[in-house]
């Protein structure tokens, strides 16, 4: 680029857009008091700018805090413990409730008492509750459980009918 | 420090304000006028957070585009006015009646107007103008060339119209 000297062969004191372009200085002086007053208005106007930019960082901050704490509200506080077990396993206790009273009110000194309530337990966690629940619609003449003790029959039978008042109001 | 920063405040405005607002009374309409750009300028120096390196500079750069401003507004205010009246097409442009300062500064684009004002009507150095501006000293003399052949143009031809 070519550049061209300010006060070269363009300045020429007689052309007429130097005359115009030099114009004499001119002075206007400030009225009284106008000094101060725009001292007041430029401190005034410094600390409205102040006061927009601490409103505008408080905004920005509350925009950013509020929904971290919030979204923080919402976590789970602890696990939740597993509900119990559905109501339909609750047949596969009735025998073993069924056959405790049984033993205390019908028979009170019989060697089958002993080891029934120690055999109904240990089974029935696994294997009791689907085979109580595929047998108690056919009535239990299914069960292998039951036909483990084929003399406990006639007194499964006989406790049923004094049982089912009892358990028929729990359900 | 407080009242050394207030001594020279006061001192900047003794020295520069006659000044600048003769300078801007020469651009604009009337004294009001002239005299609230120049406050506006000074409003804005001492609003600032920072402090100015260059606060003569900083004065003249803001009061001349506060007056490309006041420009702007008045030519829409007088769009306006011609068009609502239909004499604006029978009267002459308001602007042929006094050619000199103002149509000419006018009349340059806005990358020559700024060194014009400051280098001619402010009276400034050219390595001053070059550091307000942020151009080299070499393109503000370009620029000041380039500004002086396109109002040596438009004079030529408001001259040629009044004769």
């Amino acid at each position: 680029m070519i550049t061209h000297s300010d006060e070269g062969p363009d300045h020429d004191p007689d052309d007429p857009l130097t005359v115009i372009l030099r114009p004499p200085a001119e002075y206007l002086g400030a009225p009284p008091g106008h000094y101060e007053a725009i001292r007041r208005g430029a401190s005034r106007r410094r600390l409205r700018r102040a006061a927009a930019g601490a409103a505008l960082t408080c905004g920005v901050a509350a925009l950013v805090v509020l929904p971290l704490r919030l979204s923080a509200s919402d976590d789970p506080g602890s696990p939740t413990v597993p509900l119990a077990p559905p109501p339909a396993s609750s047949p596969s206790t009735l025998p073993s409730r069924s056959a405790t009273p049984e033993p205390s009110t019908a028979r009170p000194a019989q060697g089958t008492r002993s080891t029934a309530p120690t055999t109904t337990p240990t089974t029935a966690p696994s294997t009791a509750p689907s085979a109580a629940d595929r047998s108690s619609p056919s009535g239990g003449t299914t069960d292998p459980t039951s036909t483990r003790a084929p003399s406990g029959l006639p007194s499964a039978s006989r406790s049923e009918a004094t049982a089912t008042p009892s358990s028929a109001p729990r359900s | 420090m407080k009242r050394s920063r207030e001594t020279a405040a006061s001192e900047l405005f003794a020295a520069v304000y006659p000044r600048l607002a003769g300078w801007v009374r020469r651009l604009v309409d009337d004294d009001e006028t002239a005299h609230e750009i120049a406050s506006e300028a000074f409003t804005r120096l001492w609003a600032r957070w920072t402090a100015v390196a260059e606060p003569r500079g900083f004065l003249y750069v803001t009061a001349a585009n506060l007056v490309r401003d006041h420009w702007r507004k008045l030519e829409r205010e007088r769009r306006a006015v011609r068009r609502a009246t239909a004499e604006a097409a029978v009267t002459p442009h308001p602007e042929q009646a006094d050619p000199s300062v103002r149509l000419l500064v006018q009349s340059l684009p806005e990358r020559l107007r700024v060194p014009i004002l400051l280098h001619y009507y402010a009276d400034m150095p050219i390595r001053e103008v070059s550091v307000l501006t942020g151009r080299k000293e070499g393109t503000v003399k370009a620029d000041l060339h380039a500004a002086r052949e396109l109002l040596r143009a438009h004079l030529r031809r408001s001259l040629d119209h009044t004769l």
